[in-house]
């Protein structure tokens, strides 16, 4: 159905889907921390800025590819998130939460200063999809950069699906609902968070990387925290520890706004009405919505607990 | 060889003194209970063990080679395997999830990017025999935190079991239960340890399921040692009488 999309739609409609999928992996990407593992990150715009600066600053200050440097900028961060990890996993509850946020705040502030790499408040503007490798240029067009987006979705939804599913996703469960007895069977819960914390950041500048050369441009806006806010929601809305659920909490918010932001200003408004009901009447989301009649009661007939 | 060795361990609290340099020996195979009064060290004894308190002085030794000071997780990799005086489980995981991700720590305890499905099945299959020890392999895909408290009781032993571990404390393993809950997971753990392959460090309030379970009792009192010997040296000690069993024999 995705594969078809660009021959149904119109043109406008394919920029607001490449971006819903964008926003659809940058969720996906949180997912990881919140739904797998309950570390609640109120700083991922930090992930998803740094990926957009640091693709689109590649993209304009060197001669690397696109599709060189989205993925470079993602293994950046990801390094990078390995050192915010270290720190952030000091704590744990909500002062992990402040951290997080904390470390997204501060890279705002450096983007707003640092002028000379960044741009300071202008941001970086007119941001290349520079074809290649090889002359490669299918990737440049809408289409062709919606296909991209396709791609990369599908991969990190495998990757994603296929680690939830190892035994280094069992252990992530465990952390989530006792960390103290995963310590005490052996694992050293500390290292495991670290480790998702880096996947989860990684995965979220590469969305972020995508982002900079499908706008052409990134902006301190992509660092702010209010943008760490909305993919909170986007995840928990859509259903956090499903990995599908946060794709369609995306589209679902980028919907919406686009909807809403039509008749009133005050969209937010009626959008955070809307994350109400869901955390009342539907605390597991969309995708908990649709598969609520097997979700239900477990194979042997025993309800589930939530 | 004694394959737990506390030699002279302390842990104070600002001047509380919760253990009392405490010299213990436990023997491969011995089945040892830690008794005592609310308040004796029995708990701050079993976190000074398993590293989630440092002693204040004084050394632990573990087959051999000291553990000290070692972090929670490097100690139950060197085999120390145990359960918690309230139930630590993770509710919303299968009786045979708990398990399973119990003994998978057991099969490396460190990183598992590849060679997953292997490592998972292996695991799936020691928690299997594991909860069929404890007569729960009927109830192994139920969520463990809607079990009963028994099972929940028994299933934190299984998950002990399912590390293979080489020395298994159990804090208080009938904490909560009725009589007849009492009765049959003593029975159980009878079983268990009827082979003698075993190797267990006890605490328990139940005398009765003390002089069933173990070969060998500790008392401690007020974080000493009052007394140490076979059960019925014990029940015959005059010290202990007056400390803690006083009427009840």
């Amino acid at each position: 159905m995705l594969a078809l999309a660009p021959l149904l739609f119109a043109p406008y409609t394919m920029t607001l889907l490449t971006e819903a999928l964008i926003l659809g992996l940058f969720a996906m990407s949180l997912d990881l921390m919140i739904g797998y593992t309950r570390l609640i990150s109120f700083g991922h715009a930090a992930a998803y800025g740094f990926g957009a600066y640091a693709c689109g600053w590649l993209l304009l200050h060197t001669a690397l590819p696109m599709l060189v440097a989205i993925p470079v900028a993602a293994l950046l961060a990801g390094m990078l998130a390995i050192g915010v990890a270290w720190v952030c996993t000091q704590a744990t509850g909500v002062s992990f939460s402040m951290l997080t946020l904390a470390f997204a705040q501060l890279l705002y502030a450096v983007a707003y200063k640092w002028t000379s790499i960044t741009g300071g408040s202008d941001g970086l503007a007119g941001i290349p999809r520079r074809p290649g490798p090889f002359g490669l240029r299918l990737f440049g067009t809408r289409d062709g950069f919606y296909y991209l987006v396709v791609i990369v979705l599908l991969a990190a939804f495998v990757f994603c699906r296929a680690l939830v599913r190892s035994p280094f996703g069992a252990v992530l469960r465990g952390i989530r609902e006792n960390e103290p007895k995963t310590l005490a069977l052996g694992y050293n819960t500390r290292v495991y968070k670290i480790a998702v914390v880096a996947l989860s950041y990684a995965l979220g500048a590469f969305a972020g990387a995508l982002y900079a050369p499908f706008a052409g441009f990134a902006n301190t806006e992509l660092l702010f925290w209010l943008l760490s806010g909305q993919v909170v929601i986007m995840v928990i809305v859509g259903g956090a520890g499903t990995l599908v659920g946060p794709i369609l909490g995306a589209a679902f918010f980028l919907t919406v706004e686009h909807q809403l932001s039509n008749y009133t200003e005050a969209w937010a408004l009626f959008f955070g009405l809307m994350f109400i009901a869901f955390v009342i009447f539907a605390p597991e989301g969309i995708w908990g919505l649709v598969t609520a009649r097997r979700a239900r009661e477990y194979a042997d007939g025993t309800p589930r607990t939530r | 060889m004694a394959l737990l060795e506390l030699d002279e361990l302390t842990r104070r609290f600002g001047g509380l003194v919760a253990v009392d340099h405490v010299t213990m020996r436990v023997e491969e195979g011995e089945v040892r209970a830690v008794i005592g009064p609310n308040g004796a060290g029995k708990s701050t004894l079993f976190n000074l063990i398993t590293g989630v308190l440092k002693p204040t002085e004084g050394r632990v030794r573990f087959a051999g080679e000291s553990v000290t000071g070692l972090s929670v997780p490097r100690i139950c990799q060197r085999g120390i395997a145990r359960t918690f005086q309230l139930t630590a489980l993770f509710p919303e995981m299968s009786a045979r999830d708990n398990a399973r991700l119990a003994a998978q720590a057991r099969d490396t305890g460190r990183w598992h990017f590849q060679g997953g499905a292997a490592t998972l099945a292996r695991a799936g299959a020691h928690a299997d025999r594991a909860l069929e020890r404890l007569g729960l392999g009927a109830i192994a895909g139920r969520p463990a935190g809607l079990l009963s408290h028994g099972d929940q009781r028994l299933l934190e032993v299984a998950m002990a079991l399912a590390q293979e571990p080489r020395l298994l404390l159990l804090d208080e393993p009938t904490q909560g239960l009725s009589v007849e809950e009492t009765e049959q997971a003593v029975a159980t753990l009878a079983g268990l340890l009827a082979d003698g392959q075993m190797t267990v460090l006890l605490v328990e309030h139940d005398m009765e399921v003390v002089f069933r379970l173990a070969h060998q009792i500790t008392v401690l009192h007020r974080g000493a040692v009052i007394a140490d010997g076979p059960p019925q040296a014990i029940k015959d000690n005059a010290d202990v009488q007056s400390a803690y069993l006083g009427g009840i024999f």
